[in-house]
């Protein structure tokens, strides 16, 4: 038997080190403030910012969120009031706190990602930069970059000359082989690969005989989508070696646990907070009880665990 | 008053010793430049379901056990309710009474969330975050027209009774659909409002919509308004036309509830005093959140 206060959670995502494995998603914890009066800081390893882009947006109209079975359609269309107005006003709330900052970017051409990285490389706060290639809401004249393994790879080139901070890039599920990206995004030197952002969708208002959302088309999250990650996480989990944000649809620790034995090393955690801002806290807790149960004692002992052994796999191919 | 301090009382209540601890702690951290340390237990309440009536078919109203609550919630704030079923967000909820050691919420039943909240008997347990947004200014107003569409109503019960209790009058113009989803009139009649009534189909009152019943009545000395956004367009044209100033409690999806994902925006003029230090847009106008400097705005200030 282990107990509870022997469990370390800790984890390492590509030189990020985390006391817990628990990332707040980009986009549903604001800079944590928000938050801060609902939710125990001791549930959050990291804070991963809104994803930031070189000038202010406005963002999409109006209604950018619409609730569906277990989950709900957002398309806030990346508003935000640009890298260098937030990081003037708003970076001070960021130093001090008892987690970890990762920095969101987001662009719409290779040179949009380079000036953000540039700028958020320079603040001590930021711990980490996560490149945002696939925000399903912008349709930046076309794809997403995160459709296009080879525009990927040059916007993570782009980023990785800037810095040496940890480089997470997060993928977009809407791709015929998302472990094509993958790989792209680790040969041009990812660290870390957060899987995945969320799923294009739409829902239609049958009095108007229009689409929901202002937009359009937005990105699916919640429960929804948490099979489609799972997988997602396991496929790109034996196509790379570096280490893997799971997330999507994860609310509750067994949520987390089949992230991380897919192979992920670390989670990260968005609209479940709008159900509930205990979530996270919880999932921690509960992490370390499930460990101490079975007699395991660090995080990498679930990790990948359900990847299939040597000898399945050869099983596996000649059958 | 500091913006993080009116957002701790918001969480903490006004009470005592909490407070000054707080204030003495913001006031040392700003003397050192230093970040505000807001993180604190969490406010999450678990309140207990103390009766549930059915007002109109798919209208519930559940009577809840939080004295905190009740304690410190304002006319005009909301609750993020949580409803007991996974893969849901909270739903946000205007309190529609407040009293002792109770709090009410009003809601229709419109989808899942709503479905899961209104099979809570009493007994349950609920577990809920807030209150939450900006409320009504109420201070000095002797003449009030409060216009209130459908679910809307939620959000007025208090304000008439404060209004009520100050010796303000009060005429409540009230819309449905039909006669039958008119409900908890009793309440503003017990407060000493006066009610005009207007039903789409004309089962009662004005046939049509409230708004043309706010039209044709005399002009109050101020506006206060809760519905689909449409009614709250409509009543700040007759505002506007009359000269008179107006509230606006507004209706959106949430997400979040606290600020934190930018799924509730509006637009409103920079100069507004709600306005959040954003970058302003060219044409002076910026995005508030709903839930965050709302939901109550002056009519005057949206630019819609
Ligand atoms: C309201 C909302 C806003 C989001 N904004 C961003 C964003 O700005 N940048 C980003 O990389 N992901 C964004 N996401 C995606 C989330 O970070 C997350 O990857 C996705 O929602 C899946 O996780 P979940 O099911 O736990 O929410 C957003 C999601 C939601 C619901
Ligand atoms: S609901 Fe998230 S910012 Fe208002």
């Amino acid at each position: 038997m282990v107990s509870v206060s022997e469990v370390d959670l800790s984890v390492d995502v590509g030189g990020l080190h985390l006391r817990r494995p628990t990332l707040m998603a980009s986009g549903c914890y604001g800079s944590g403030e928000e938050f801060a009066l609902l939710a125990e800081p001791a549930g959050i390893g990291a804070i991963v910012l809104k994803s930031l882009t070189k000038e202010p947006r406005v963002g999409n109209p109006m209604p950018r969120l619409v609730h569906t079975p277990s989950g709900m359609l957002n398309a806030i269309g990346l508003a935000n009031p640009g890298v260098d107005w937030y990081l003037e006003h708003e970076a001070v709330k960021l130093s001090s706190l008892p987690y970890a900052i990762v920095g969101s970017v987001a662009g719409f051409s290779v040179d949009e990602y380079r000036y953000v990285c540039e700028r958020l490389a320079e603040r001590s706060e930021i711990a980490a930069i996560e490149l945002n290639v696939s925000c399903p809401n912008v349709a930046s004249e076309g794809e997403t970059f995160a459709c296009d393994p080879e525009l990927t790879a040059r916007v993570v080139r782009a980023a990785r000359a800037t810095t040496r901070k940890p480089l997470i890039v997060k993928l977009s599920p809407n791709v015929t082989d998302i472990t094509e990206v993958a790989r792209g995004a680790e040969a041009a030197g990812a660290d870390a690969l957060a899987i995945v952002n969320t799923v294009r969708g739409m829902a239609i208002d049958v009095e108007t005989w229009r689409p929901r959302l202002g937009n359009g088309a937005g990105g699916l999250s919640g429960p929804a989508i948490r099979p489609i990650a799972v997988l997602a996480v396991y496929e790109v989990a034996r196509a790379v070696r570096v280490p893997i944000v799971g997330q999507g649809g994860i609310e509750t620790l067994f949520d987390a646990l089949e992230f991380f034995l897919a192979g992920a090393s670390a989670i990260a955690i968005g609209t479940a907070n709008f159900g509930d801002p205990r979530v996270p806290e919880r999932i921690v807790t509960g992490l370390a009880e499930y460990l101490a149960e079975r007699g395991l004692n660090s995080m990498s002992e679930i990790v990948g665990k359900a990847q299939p052994s040597r000898a399945e796999r050869t099983w596996g191919a000649t059958g | 008053m500091p913006r993080v301090l009116l957002d701790y009382i918001r969480y903490n209540g006004s009470g005592g010793k909490r407070v000054q601890a707080f204030l003495a702690d913001f006031y040392k951290n700003l003397e050192k430049k230093q970040a505000v340390q807001t993180i604190g237990r969490g406010r999450v309440h678990v309140v207990a379901v103390t009766d549930r009536k059915e007002a109109a078919p798919g209208i519930i109203v559940l009577g809840l056990f939080a004295p905190e609550l009740a304690a410190v919630t304002r006319p005009g704030q909301f609750v993020m309710a949580m409803p007991p079923c996974n893969g849901a967000a909270a739903v946000a909820l205007g309190v529609y009474q407040a009293c002792a050691d109770r709090i009410a919420l009003l809601f229709f039943v419109t989808g899942r969330r709503t479905r899961g909240l209104a099979m809570l008997v009493p007994g349950d347990t609920l577990e809920l975050f807030g209150p939450l947004g900006n409320g009504f200014i109420l201070d000095g107003l002797r003449d009030v027209a409060i216009v209130a569409g459908g679910v809307g109503i939620a959000s007025v019960l208090l304000p008439a009774i404060q209004l009520r209790r100050c010796g303000a009058r009060v005429r409540l113009f009230y819309g449905a659909r039909t006669a039958q989803r008119l409900v908890e009139r009793e309440r503003f009649a017990e407060a000493g409002c006066e009610i005009v009534a207007a039903t789409q189909d004309g089962s009662e009152g004005v046939r049509g919509y409230v708004t043309d019943a706010l039209r044709a009545a005399k002009r109050p000395e101020h506006v206060l308004a809760c519905g689909p956004t449409p009614m709250l367009r409509a009543t700040a044209e007759i505002a506007a036309e009359w000269n008179v100033s107006a509230q606006l409690a507004l209706e959106e999806t949430f997400g979040c509830g606290v600020g934190a994902c930018w799924g509730c925006v509006v637009p409103i003029a920079q100069s507004a005093g709600q306005a959040p230090p954003f970058p302003r847009r060219h044409d002076g106008v910026v995005y508030a959140r709903i839930c965050r400097e709302g939901p109550v705005f002056r009519a005057g200030d949206l630019r819609w």
